[in-house]
C-alpha cells in the first residue's frame, strides 16, 4: 500500500537523499523525460534515487527506456566534472557519448542478462574537464528492476583509479631509473641506460631528450628516447647565439624549468608515445649539478590526456634528478679513472727516471773514477797532499755510487724488475765473511765486535748480493748511531728458520718513532750519529730486500740502550717463486762491500799514517796486485773491438788498451760493432751494454749466432750495477762483466784472462775458419730459411758481397732481379726451394755480381746439424761456371737452329722457325729478319705478325737500314732496345734485329751467341735456298702428271700419297670432257708407290686420257690400255675404274679392270655398289671381253670413285672398309660434296696414317649450276630454260621446281633492276647446288641492294615477299662490291 | 631478245569476253600484257576473264600489272601458278579457278 495516495508527494521528497543534488534534480524538466514528472515514479525508481542520492560511493544510475542519467554527490566530485549539472536527467548515451562504445555493450549485457558487470582499472577518456582526459575506473554495473521486477535500468556504482594507476606508472620509472645499473660506468653508457627507462613509459613521456650544455653556453643533443635524432625538436646542437632556439637554453642553464608549448613549426609531427594524438606540452626541466651549473637538461614530451599537476611536474623533475645523478657518477668514475691512469703514468715516469739517471751517473762515475786510480797510483807517492786529496776525491766517488745503486735498487723494487737469483749458500760462513769486511772499522771505532755464527745444519736460499746489501746495511747503521759498546752478529736455527741479529749497543729508537722506522726516506731528527749524511732508505731497503729472500725483518729497540734488528729467513727453497732457485755459483766475495766500508770509515777519526791504506779496500788490493796499467804492456797482444757510444769512454778504453799494447778498433754501436767483427774478427770485444742501434745484450746474442763470431769473448761494460744485470748479460752468451765504475787495472787483468782463454777454446774454431777461408770454391753456411750466415773470401771473390753484409737473408741481393729477369729469378728462387726442403743437392743457377754483371754458378749443398744449437743449418760450395754456362748455351742453340733449318720446307719457313728459336733464347719481345732484296720495300718476317716494313718505327727502320750497310755478321747492340746483325740471305742482305726490350742489357756474351748464330743461319738459308729450288721442280713436275689441274666444278678430289715428301704416288684420278658434254671419270691405281710408282702412273693417266677422247666407251678403254700396260714396265696389275658420264641424263656407263667397285648413295640413303663391270688388273690376259655396264644416277645421289689404299687395311677383308665408307657417305649425304671428301679422308685415317697412296673422287648427280649473264631482262627467259632443265635433273616435281624458279626469276629480276639500273652492263652470276636434301641457289650482283621502299616499286617489294615465301631461307648479303642473295630450300 | 608470250583475246563459250596468255610473263614483257590487258578490259562490256591456265611463267612483274584490274577480272590458272598468286594476295581480292 502506497502512502501516495493519502499524501501527494513533492519531487523534493524523491530527492531528499541529498540536499545539494536534490535541488538540482528537482530543476531538471523532468516532463519532457520518459521518467515523467517524480511525483508519477514507482516505488522501485524512486528508492534506487533514495539510495544512490544518500550514498557516499561514488554511483550512478540509469532508469527507463532512455536510460536517463543520474547520479550522487560523490560521483559529481570525482568522475562527471564539468558535466554537472547538465547530466541530470539526460540520456546516459549522451552523457557518456565520448566512452560510449566501451561502456554501451556493458550496459546493454546487464539489461539483457540481469548480470551485473565489474570492471577494475579501465582506461576511458573522459571529457570532463574540457578535454579529453585519461582516466580510470573500477566499476561495477548492476541491474535495476521495477515494481515489476522488469529490468528497466542499471546503478554503476565506481571508483576512480586515475591516481593510482598512474602514480604506479611513474613510481615503476622513477624505479627503475634508480635501478643499480652495475654495469653502467662512462656517461654514455649512463645516458643510454635513462634514456632506455624513460623510454619504456611512453605513456607520462612520449618523448624526452636529454641535452648537455657545453662551456661556451651551446646545448648539445646527448640522447633522447622516443623522438629520432635529427627531429626539428630534438636538433643536435643548439648554439649559445642561437636567436630563436627551439628549446630556452639559456634560462635552463640558469638552472630554471621551463613550460614550453608545442606550437611552432619546430614542433609538427611530434612522435605520439603511446597516444594517438602527440604531445601539446614539454616540460624541460635542468639536469642539476651540486654545486656547479646544470649539467644540461631534459626535454620531456608531456602526456596530452593528463594534466600537469603537481605530481606530473614531480615526476619529470625525479627522473631528470636521476639523469643528473647518472651523469654525476659517471663523470665522476671517469675523473677517477683518470686520476688513476696518471698516477701509473707518474710511477713509471719515475721508475724511468731513475734507471736513467743511474745510467747518467755511472758513466761519469767511471770516467772518474778510472782515472783517478790511474792518478793515485801515478801521483801517490810525490806529494802527501796530492795523496789525500785524491783519496777524498775517490772516497767520495764510492760514496755516490753506493747512492746511485741503492736508488735503483729502489726503482727495480718497485718496478718489481729486482730479480732474484737465490742460491743454496752457508749463510753462517756467508754472514760471518761479510761481517769481518766490517771488523777492523769497528774496532778502530773502539767498539766491541762480537759475530757468533755457527755453521747451520743446512743451507739457506738467498740472493747472495741482496743479502751482502742486507748485512752492509745493518752493519753500517749499527756504527753509525752506536758510540760505545758492542755490535753484536749473530745467528741461530730457531723453529725451522735461520735467525740473524744485528744488535748494538748505540743510542736507539724513540718508541713514536719505531712504526717508521723502515719508511723510506725517514729520518729521526736530532739524533746523535757519526755522520749527517744519508738518505734515509737503508733500513728501507733492508726490508724489502729481506722479503724479497721470503723472510721478516723486525726490530727492537731501547732508547739510550741499543737497538736490535732480527731476520727470519725459512730454510729449503719451498717459499721461493718457481724457477728462480739456481745452483750455487762461484763469485768474488762482497763486490759490493767496498764503498759500504769506505763510507764508514770516513765516520771514522784517521789512523796513524803508517796504515793509510784501509786494509779492506779492495781497490787498493786489486791495484797492488796488478802492474799499473801504464807499464803493464801485455806479453800476448790482441784484437780488441771496442764499442761504447760515449766518446769519453771509449777514448778511455782506447787509450787504457793501447796502453797494454792491445790493437783496438773502436767504434760506436753495437751495429758498428757486429759488421766490424763480421769483417775481422777480433780476439775481443768490450762493449758497453747500454747503446743505440743494437745494444750490447743484442750485439752479444747477434754475435753468438754466427758461426764465425760464435767464439768471439765479449766483455760487457754496465752502469747497472744490479746482480740480476750482470746474470742478464751473461746468459746472453758475454764471457764477463765489468759495472761501471771500474778500476782500470780490474778491466786490464779480465781483458787479459779473457783473450788467454778464448784462444785455447777457439783454436778449434780458428782452425776451421783458417781451412774454409783457404778453400778455391765459394762456401757458406745458411740457416733452415735460407739466410745466408757465413761466406768465405772466395765466396767474396765470386759475388763481390762481403761478410760485412751478413748476414744475408732471402731474397739474397745477387739474385736476378723479379721485373726485368723474371725467368732467372724464378730459377734462383727454385734453388733456394731445393736448398731449404732437400738434404742435399746441386743446382745451377744465374746470379748477379755486385757489379751488376751476369754469373752462373753451380752449387753444391748439405744440411747438417749444429752440434751445439742443435739447428739445421746448411752448409754448401759452389763455383763460377759462367764461361762453361755459355759453351754449353751456345752449343745448343746452334743445335737447335739446325734442326729448325733442316726441318724447313722453303727458306719462309726456315726464316720462321728460327726467329722463333731466336725469340725463346734470348726470351725477346720480338725478333726482326728484315730481307733487302731490291724490292721497293724490303720484305719483313717477323715473330710478331702485325709488323710491316711500313708500320715499323721510322727510328727501327733506320737502324735495320744502317745494319745492312754494315760488315757482315758485325752485332751491333744498344743497350735499351736489343741487339741486331747483318747475315747473307739467298734474295739479298738480312738485317737481323733481337728486341730485347727495355731495362735488359745486352751482355758480350749475348753479341758472341747471336754472331755466331747468325754465321750458321746465313749457310742455313743457303742451303734451305737450294733444297727450296729442288723441291720447286719435283713439284711442278708432281704437278704435271698427277691429274687435272682444274677440275670440273662438279668434283671433289683428294689425293695423299704414302711417300713424303714426293707429293705424287702410284694412285691417280682424272676426269676428261668428252664430245656431247660426257664427262670421263677415271679413278686408277699403279703397283708400289713412290717415284718409281708415280712415272707409270703418269704414263697410265695419259694414255687412258687420250683412249677416252678417241672413244668414249669404258670397256674398250680399258681393253686398249691391256694393250699400252704391256709396253709400260711397271704398269701390268694396275686397276683402273673408268667411267663415262652423261650429266644432263645421270646415265653412267663403266667398266673397272680389278678396281675396288665406285660406290652411290641415294638421297634416301640407298647405297649401291658399282660392281658390275668387274674384270681383270691391266695387261693380265683374259679370253673375255671386258664387260662395260650402264647405271643412271638418281637426282642428287652421290658417286663416289676411290683407290684401295682408302679401304684396305690389314688383316681386315676390303668390305669392311668399303662399309665404313658407305656409312659416311650415308650421314654426310646432306653436305656439299667438298665438305663430304673431307669427312670420308677423316674417318677413313687410320691411326697412324695411311701407309699406301690414296685417291678419291666424288660427284654428285646433278652437278652444280652456275650461269653467267648479262644483267638485261631479255636475257632472263634462258636463265629460266637452264634452270628449268638443271631443277628437273635434281628430281623436282613441277610444282616445287616451279617455285624455285620463280624465286630465282625474282632474284635475277632485282639484280637487274637495282643491282644495275644505274650502272648498265654488268654481269650476273647465278650458282645452284644440290644435296641430298636441299638446293642452295645464289644470285650475286655487282650492284648494290636497295631495300625496297614502301608505296616505292610495289611490284619488287613484292618480289621479295615472294623469294621468302618460296624458299625455306632468304640471305641478302650486301657490300661494296655487290650484292649476293642465298636461297635454301629443302626438298621433302 | 623477248621472252615468249602470246596473249589472244576471244569469247568464253557463254560469250563473255576472255584473254588467253600463253609463254611466260617477266619484267622483259611485263609491259606488253599490261597493255594487252587493259585493252581487254576496256573493251570487255563486263568482268573479263584470263586465262593464265598456258603460262609457264609469272614473276613480281606480271602480278604488277594484274593488280590494277583486280575488279574487272577473273582468272584462271594452272595449280602450277596458285601459290604464287596466293602469296601476292590475288586469290583474296578476286576469283581464282584451278583447272
Amino acid at each position: 500500500m502506497s502512502s501516495a495516495e493519502q499524501r501527494p508527494l513533492s519531487s523534493a521528497d524523491v530527492f531528499a537523499g541529498d540536499g545539494e543534488i536534490g535541488s538540482d534534480l528537482t530543476k531538471v524538466d523532468w516532463a519532457s523525460t520518459p521518467l515523467g514528472e517524480p511525483t508519477g515514479w514507482p516505488q522501485s525508481l524512486r528508492t534506487a534515487v533514495d539510495i544512490l542520492l544518500s550514498s557516499r560511493f561514488p554511483m550512478w544510475m540509469a532508469w527507463g527506456p532512455e536510460l536517463t542519467f543520474f547520479c550522487n554527490a560523490a560521483y559529481r566530485r570525482d568522475t562527471l566534472g564539468r558535466k554537472y549539472p547538465w547530466a541530470l536527467g539526460r540520456p546516459a548515451r549522451e552523457v557518456w557519448a565520448e566512452i560510449w562504445p566501451d561502456i554501451g555493450p556493458r550496459i546493454d549485457r546487464v539489461l539483457g542478462t540481469g548480470v551485473a558487470t565489474w570492471d577494475a582499472a579501465l582506461l576511458l577518456f573522459l571529457e570532463r574537464s574540457g578535454y579529453r582526459e585519461e582516466s580510470y575506473h573500477t566499476f561495477s554495473y548492476s541491474p535495476l528492476r521495477d515494481d515489476d521486477n522488469a529490468l528497466v535500468g542499471m546503478l554503476c556504482v565506481v571508483s576512480e583509479d586515475t591516481e593510482r594507476v598512474v602514480g604506479e606508472r611513474r613510481m615503476a620509472t622513477l624505479r627503475d631509473l634508480g635501478s643499480d645499473p652495475s654495469v653502467v660506468r662512462t656517461e654514455d653508457e649512463t645516458l643510454a641506460f635513462v634514456t632506455r627507462q624513460l623510454g619504456r613509459n611512453d605513456l607520462d613521456l612520449p618523448f624526452t631528450a636529454i641535452y648537455l650544455l657545453a662551456g661556451d653556453g651551446s646545448a648539445h643533443l646527448a640522447a633522447a628516447a622516443g623522438i629520432p635524432a635529427g627531429h626539428s625538436a630534438a636538433l643536435g646542437t643548439i648554439p649559445a647565439d642561437e636567436p630563436t632556439p627551439v628549446w630556452p637554453v639559456a634560462a635552463l642553464a640558469r638552472g630554471e624549468s621551463v613550460l614550453v608549448p608545442l606550437d611552432g613549426a619546430a614542433f609538427v609531427g611530434l612522435p605520439t608515445g603511446a597516444w594517438s594524438q602527440p604531445p601539446t606540452q614539454a616540460l624541460l626541466v635542468p639536469l642539476l649539478q651540486q654545486g656547479g651549473a646544470p649539467y644540461g637538461f631534459m626535454v620531456a614530451g608531456l602526456n596530452r590526456y593528463r594534466p600537469l599537476d603537481g605530481g606530473y611536474r614531480g615526476f619529470v623533475e625525479l627522473a631528470a634528478g636521476h639523469v643528473a645523478a647518472g651523469i654525476a657518477s659517471a663523470r665522476s668514475y671517469q675523473a677517477q679513472q683518470q686520476r688513476a691512469e696518471e698516477l701509473a703514468e707518474l710511477d713509471r715516469a719515475k721508475t724511468a727516471f731513475f734507471s736513467n739517471i743511474s745510467h747518467e751517473f755511472r758513466t761519469p762515475l767511471t770516467l772518474i773514477m778510472g782515472p783517478l786510480a790511474e792518478l793515485r797510483s801515478r801521483l801517490g807517492d810525490t806529494d802527501e797532499g796530492v795523496r789525500e786529496e785524491l783519496q777524498v776525491m775517490h772516497r767520495n766517488g764510492l760514496r755516490l755510487g753506493k747512492l746511485v745503486n741503492t736508488l735503483l735498487d729502489f726503482s727495480r723494487i718497485e718496478a718489481g724488475r729486482m730479480q732474484a737469483r737465490y742460491e743454496p749458500v752457508d749463510l753462517a760462513a756467508v754472514t760471518a765473511d761479510l761481517a769481518s769486511v766490517f771488523r777492523s772499522a769497528v774496532e778502530r771505532a773502539g767498539l766491541t765486535f762480537e759475530v757468533d755464527c755457527p755453521a747451520l745444519a743446512e743451507p739457506v736460499y738467498v740472493d747472495r748480493g741482496m743479502w751482502e746489501k742486507i748485512i752492509l746495511n745493518l752493519l753500517s747503521n749499527a756504527l753509525k748511531f752506536t758510540f760505545d759498546g758492542t755490535i753484536r752478529v749473530r745467528l741461530r736455527a730457531e723453529e725451522g728458520r735461520a735467525v740473524v741479529t744485528v744488535a748494538d749497543t748505540g743510542i736507539g729508537v724513540p718508541a713514536e718513532e719505531m712504526p717508521r722506522l723502515f719508511e723510506r726516506f725517514h729520518r729521526i731528527e736530532n739524533v746523535r750519529s757519526r755522520s749527517n749524511e744519508g738518505s734515509g732508505i737503508g733500513l728501507a731497503l733492508v726490508k724489502e730486500l729481506v722479503e724479497l729472500q721470503g723472510g721478516d725483518l723486525t726490530a727492537d729497540s731501547t732508547l739510550a740502550v741499543g737497538t736490535t734488528f732480527t731476520i727470519a729467513l725459512p730454510f729449503g727453497s719451498a717459499h721461493l717463486p718457481p724457477g728462480t732457485v739456481a745452483r750455487p755459483r762461484d763469485r768474488d766475495p762482497f763486490a759490493t762491500a767496498e764503498p759500504f766500508v769506505e763510507e764508514v770509515l770516513r765516520w771514522l777519526p784517521p789512523e796513524a799514517p803508517t796504515d793509510a791504506e784501509p786494509s779492506v779496500s779492495l781497490d787498493a788490493e786489486v791495484a797492488r796486485s796488478v802492474p799499473a796499467p801504464t807499464t803493464a804492456v801485455s806479453a800476448n797482444p790482441a784484437h780488441i773491438l771496442v764499442a761504447d757510444d760515449n766518446a769519453d769512454m771509449r777514448e778511455y778504453l782506447t787509450r787504457l788498451l793501447r796502453a797494454a799494447g792491445h790493437r783496438v778498433e773502436a767504434v760506436d754501436d753495437g751495429q758498428a760493432a757486429l759488421q766490424a767483427a763480421r769483417v775481422a774478427q777480433p780476439d775481443l770485444v768490450v762493449s758497453d751494454v747500454m747503446m743505440p742501434r743494437l745494444d750490447g745484450l743484442q750485439l752479444v746474442a747477434a754475435l753468438r749466432a754466427e758461426p764465425r763470431t760464435a767464439g768471439t769473448p765479449v766483455l760487457l761494460l754496465s752502469a747497472r750495477a744490479g746482480q740480476e744485470d750482470s746474470i742478464e748479460g751473461l746468459e746472453a752468451g758475454a764471457d764477463d762483466y765489468l759495472v761501471k765504475p771500474f778500476a782500470a787495472a780490474e778491466l786490464l787483468a779480465r781483458v787479459r784472462t779473457n783473450v788467454k782463454l778464448a784462444r785455447l777454446r777457439n783454436h778449434h774454431a780458428r782452425w776451421r775458419t783458417a781451412l774454409v777461408d783457404s778453400l778455391q770454391e765459394a762456401f757458406f753456411v745458411c740457416d733452415e730459411e735460407g739466410t745466408v750466415v757465413e761466406i768465405n773470401p772466395t765466396f767474396t771473390d765470386i759475388l763481390g758481397y762481403g761478410p760485412d753484409g751478413l748476414p744475408y737473408a732471402p731474397v739474397h741481393p745477387w739474385w736476378p732481379s723479379r721485373e726485368t729477369e723474371p725467368e732467372a729469378h724464378q730459377q734462383v728462387a727454385d734453388a733456394l726451394t731445393l736448398l731449404v726442403g732437400h738434404p742435399s743437392g746441386t743446382y745451377t743457377i744465374p746470379v748477379t755480381h755486385r757489379d751488376g754483371h751476369r754469373l752462373w754458378v753451380a752449387a753444391a749443398f748439405n744440411q747438417v746439424q749444429d752440434p751445439d744449437t742443435g739447428r739445421r743449418v746448411i752448409v754448401g760450395t759452389f763455383r763460377d761456371v759462367t764461361a762453361e754456362h755459355y759453351a754449353v748455351q751456345r752449343e745448343s742453340a746452334l743445335a737447335a737452329l739446325s734442326i729448325r733449318l733442316s726441318r724447313a720446307d722453303d727458306l719462309t719457313d726456315a726464316l720462321h722457325g728460327v726467329l722463333e728459336e731466336l725469340q725463346g733464347l734470348w726470351r725477346a719481345t720480338r725478333v726482326l729478319a728484315v730481307v733487302f732484296d731490291g724490292s721497293p720495300t724490303p720484305t719483313v718476317a717477323t715473330t710478331d705478325p702485325h709488323q710491316r716494313w711500313d708500320t715499323l718505327t721510322e727510328q727501327r727502320r733506320r737502324t735495320l737500314t744502317d745494319l745492312r750497310d754494315r760488315p757482315l755478321l758485325t752485332t751491333v747492340a744498344d743497350q735499351t732496345t736489343g741487339v741486331g746483325i747483318a747475315v747473307e740471305h739467298p734474295r739479298g742482305t738480312m738485317a737481323l734485329w733481337i728486341d730485347l726490350g727495355e731495362r735488359r742489357p745486352v751482355t758480350e756474351q749475348d753479341e758472341t751467341l747471336l754472331a755466331l748464330l747468325a754465321g750458321h743461319l746465313g749457310q742455313g738459308l743457303h742451303r734451305v735456298q737450294q733444297i727450296d729450288q729442288q723441291r720447286e721442280t719435283a713439284l711442278a713436275l708432281q704437278r704435271a702428271i698427277l691429274g687435272p689441274s682444274q677440275l670440273p666444278r662438279d668434283f671433289a678430289v683428294r689425293y695423299a700419297p704414302a711417300t713424303r715428301p714426293l707429293k705424287v704416288g702410284g694412285d691417280w684420278y682424272d676426269t676428261i670432257a668428252l664430245v656431247d658434254g660426257q664427262i670421263g671419270i677415271v679413278v686408277g691405281d699403279c703397283v708400289g708407290h713412290g717415284l718409281q710408282a708415280a712415272t707409270v702412273m703418269g704414263q697410265l693417266r695419259s694414255a687412258c686420257r687420250a683412249l677416252l677422247l678417241q672413244d668414249s666407251s669404258p670397256s674398250r678403254t680399258l681393253t686398249a690400255l691391256d694393250r699400252f700396260a704391256a709396253q709400260v714396265p711397271g704398269a701390268l696389275c694396275a686397276t683402273v675404274f673408268c667411267a663415262v658420264l652423261d650429266p644432263a641424263t645421270g646415265e653412267l656407263r663403266y667398266a673397272s679392270a680389278g678396281h675396288p667397285p665406285a660406290i652411290v648413295t641415294a638421297p634416301d640413303g640407298t647405297t649401291r655398289l658399282l660392281d658390275q663391270g668387274h674384270s681383270r688388273p691391266l695387261g693380265v690376259r683374259g679370253r673375255d671381253e671386258r664387260p662395260e655396264v650402264e647405271e643412271f644416277l638418281p637426282a642428287r645421289a652421290i658417286l663416289m670413285l676411290y683407290t684401295d689404299g682408302l679401304v684396305e687395311r690389314r688383316r681386315k677383308p676390303l668390305t669392311a672398309g668399303i662399309d665404313q665408307v658407305v656409312t659416311v657417305l650415308q650421314h654426310g649425304r646432306d653436305q656439299p660434296i667438298e665438305a663430304l671428301a673431307t669427312e670420308v679422308m677423316h674417318q677413313l685415317t687410320p691411326s697412324g696414317g695411311y701407309d699406301d697412296d690414296v685417291a678419291v673422287l666424288l660427284y654428285r648427280h646433278p652437278g652444280p649450276l652456275e650461269l653467267d649473264f648479262a644483267a638485261e631482262s631479255a636475257g632472263l627467259a634462258p636463265v629460266r630454260t637452264a634452270l628449268r632443265g638443271w631443277l628437273n635433273r635434281c628430281g623436282l616435281d613441277p610444282t616445287d621446281a616451279y617455285n624455285v624458279l620463280v624465286a630465282a626469276g625474282e632474284a635475277c629480276a632485282n639484280a637487274i633492276e637495282h643491282g644495275h639500273r644505274d650502272s648498265p652492263g654488268g654481269r650476273i652470276r647465278l650458282r645452284a647446288t644440290a644435296t641430298a636434301d636441299g638446293l642452295h641457289l645464289s644470285v650475286t650482283d655487282s650492284g648494290r641492294w636497295k631495300t625496297p621502299q614502301p608505296g616505292e616499286d610495289t611490284h619488287r617489294g613484292r618480289g621479295l615477299v615472294l623469294m621468302r615465301a618460296l624458299m625455306d631461307s632468304i640471305t641478302v648479303t650486301s657490300g661494296a662490291t655487290g650484292t649476293t642473295i642465298d636461297m635454301q630450300a629443302r626438298i621433302p | 631478245m623477248t621472252t615468249a608470250l602470246t596473249l589472244t583475246s576471244g569469247q568464253q563459250p557463254d560469250g563473255t569476253p576472255v584473254l588467253t596468255a600463253t609463254g611466260e610473263v617477266d619484267m622483259s614483257n611485263a609491259a606488253d600484257f599490261g597493255a594487252a590487258l587493259t585493252r581487254a578490259v576496256e573493251a570487255a562490256p563486263g568482268r573479263l576473264t584470263v586465262d593464265l591456265t598456258a603460262l609457264e611463267y609469272l614473276d613480281s612483274a606480271g602480278l604488277a600489272v594484274l593488280f590494277p584490274h583486280v575488279d574487272r577480272i577473273h582468272l584462271v590458272a594452272s595449280p602450277l601458278l596458285a601459290p604464287v598468286l596466293t602469296i601476292a594476295g590475288l586469290a583474296d581480292l578476286m576469283t581464282v579457278t584451278e583447272v
